[in-house]
């Protein structure tokens, strides 16, 4: 029996680190027609020959942003179902299966939410650890990110003027659609590697432009920005009372950091990234 | 040509694992291709101070912490003028051969850096000294160095460190007959390792809890001695067999009867184990650490996220087409012969001979 196509599509920039065990966790999904396509914005290291070697089909050079990296690589995908990664992530084996069958069984479903778990080293990738597990389940929060591919293009596909925010951007615009959402069980598990604060702040500055962006086009945008859910599952908070301090240190951290990169935009202050990411 | 090969012990030590195979291997291939090989290491109870072993010759001085001044004091009184070139082999803590052999090129190895097994295999403060001061100043010193190493993973550590003219030589293997078993009915995984806690058995304890809720018959195996032992044994729960150390033979059978094999190192230099599995036909799910990614993509096998539920799950998903399709055995289960790896060093250290200019020789 010929089943449909599943297409992955991950834009990278400089994601040594990560890209290997992401495409290998594609390639080894318990389902066999799958197709993974990188799309990869100029790196200077060797993402793209690890990209290869780990089992990509494909990888394209194209930029100049991550929206428009998944953009392209949608159009040279060819699957009836569309994927979008990020490189730092890690599939279970039966994510591909998962998506075809929940497709496939609920015609009236047009797009698919992945539940994520984060993991990494030190101290405070435990806090976002604790933080992304109250989550799990939490529609204000969580964006879907496998789409049927006529529905991702009746929307027209990923807002090319956002680099942060895009993901629940395209969420809210296939709703408004009439899209109907559903989920699978199976994880995507979240490579946050070793954070840090400084660098969390500078990210989250640098992202802080498109909040504003975000903000101005979606009218009830700033209940994803409050992640009310956070107090949701009150008893996991009460059970690791030093990761929900460490917690509450890193959120008012990045909020300081959204904050001050929304006060950049507003001002027409381009702030620049600090370190590589895709 | 005449090598000299500082290492901190040879396969005669008690404590002798698969950095001290892969010296050994190659030294005997090398002295018996023709070259006149020495090997400095630590004194061993019982055996003499210097003996013939393989065609090669043996030196032995100093203990576990003195041995890298031994190497000093006995090269200033034989070592001058004897050598065309010295490898220094580094196991955490380095000769640093390069300071102090002036009139020989030295060329650095390096099996793998400690890094967090610091915090596995040493008291706190020991930990922290060992981890953020001692180490990166021992690597540092090799910055200008050639350095070899067997993995992308440890040439990537040491680059971190400023270490970036780096040579990746291939992991070598000496395959077993695969015995003629079948797979087990029940779905079985096999983990094989000394049981210290960087090698973390008691999170395939953990998934195997946890895995055991969608899939109650899995059946796990446990192999290998060490102090944990004990503890395993009082914790592990039904389905869970801790083994202890089993005989090469047994090892073996189990090996090629599991459906699969898994890993979960917190870093080594390949993951020999890996490679072993996958030449009897057991593909393997490990751990995403260092050295273990290198021998499982190697290996075609599956990485994992470190965390015992992630190791759960993808055994639960994957398990169903374990179990229904057959995983043909890898020549050399994605090492390589020694024969290679022997020459590929050989060929290593020739090409930096060549780049040293012949007036620092």
């Amino acid at each position: 029996m010929n089943r449909p196509t599943v297409s992955f599509v991950v834009p990278t920039r400089n994601s040594a680190r990560t890209i290997s065990a992401c495409v290998m966790s594609l390639r080894n999904q318990a389902y066999d027609n799958v197709e993974i396509v990188v799309v990869d914005n100029e790196s200077t290291d060797d993402t793209a020959q690890r990209a290869l070697a780990a089992g990509a089909d494909r990888v394209i050079i194209a930029g100049p942003e991550r929206c428009a990296q998944r953009n392209r690589g949608a159009r040279e995908s060819t699957g009836a179902f569309v994927v979008f990664i990020d490189s730092d992530m890690v599939m279970e084996p039966a994510i591909a299966a998962q998506i075809v069958d929940a497709f496939e069984s609920h015609p009236h479903l047009g797009a698919l939410i992945i539940p994520e778990q984060s993991f990494g080293d030190g101290f405070w990738t435990k806090c976002r650890v604790l933080e992304k597990s109250l989550y799990v389940g939490n529609e204000s929060v969580e964006a879907a990110r496998a789409f049927r591919r006529e529905v991702f293009e009746a929307v027209g596909g990923w807002n090319e003027n956002l680099t942060a925010a895009e993901d629940w951007d395209l969420d809210d615009r296939i709703r408004a659609h009439g899209t109907i959402v559903g989920r699978i069980d199976a994880f995507i598990w979240h490579d946050e590697g070793k954070l840090r604060l400084r660098g969390t702040f500078g990210k989250k500055r640098y992202y802080g432009q498109w909040i504003a962006a975000y903000l101005d086009a979606h009218d009830d945008g700033a209940r994803r920005i409050r992640r009310s859910g956070l107090l949701d599952k009150k008893a996991d908070l009460l059970r690791h009372p030093l990761l929900t301090s460490g917690m509450v240190t890193l959120k008012s951290v990045e909020a300081a950091g959204i904050y001050a990169g929304m006060r950049d935009a507003r001002s027409n202050r381009i702030a620049v990234l600090p370190g590589a990411r895709s | 040509m005449r090598i000299l090969v500082l290492t901190w012990r040879d396969l005669a030590h008690e404590a002798a694992g698969g950095a001290e195979v892969y010296t050994e291997q190659v030294t005997r291939r090398w002295a018996a291709a023709g070259h006149e090989v020495t090997l400095f290491a630590a004194a061993v109870p019982g055996r003499p101070d210097e003996e013939m072993v393989d065609g090669y010759r043996v030196v032995r001085r100093g203990g576990k912490l003195t041995v890298y001044r031994a190497a000093r004091k006995w090269y200033a009184a034989n070592g001058h003028g004897q050598f065309d070139v010295v490898i220094d082999m580094v196991n955490t803590v380095p000769f640093r051969a390069h300071q102090w052999i002036k009139d020989t090129p030295v060329i650095a190895f390096f099996h793998q850096t400690a890094e967090e097994c610091w915090h596995f295999n040493a008291p706190l403060p020991v930990a922290v000294l060992g981890r953020y001061v001692l180490e990166p100043r021992w690597i540092k010193a090799y910055r200008d160095r050639t350095v070899m190493v067997v993995s992308q993973s440890t040439a990537d550590a040491l680059a971190r460190f400023g270490v970036n003219n780096t040579v990746i030589l291939p992991e070598g293997f000496e395959p077993v007959a695969v015995p003629q078993v079948q797979k087990e009915e029940k779905p079985t995984i096999v983990w094989c390792a000394r049981l210290v806690p960087y090698k973390r058995p008691q999170d395939v304890v953990e998934a195997a809890r946890i895995a055991r809720e969608q899939i109650p018959d899995l059946q796990v195996w446990i192999m290998g001695g060490g102090p944990m032992l004990e503890e395993l044994r009082k914790t592990a729960p039904a389905g869970v067999d801790i083994l202890g150390r089993v005989d090469e033979n047994d090892k073996i059978e189990r090996m090629a009867r599991a459906h699969v094999h898994v890993a979960t190192s917190a870093r080594e230099g390949w993951g020999l184990v890996v490679s072993e599995a996958a030449a009897l036909g057991t593909p393997t799910i490990a751990y995403n650490t260092p050295g273990l990614k290198d021998s499982t993509m190697a290996a075609q096998g599956q990485l994992c996220p470190p965390e015992p539920a992630a190791l759960a799950a993808f055994i639960v998903e994957s398990m169903p087409r374990l179990q229904s399709e057959p995983f043909a055995p890898i020549p050399y289960g994605g090492a390589h012969s020694w024969d290679e790896v022997a020459g590929s060093m050989e060929w290593a250290v020739m090409e930096f001979l060549g780049r040293v200019p012949a007036d620092a020789i």
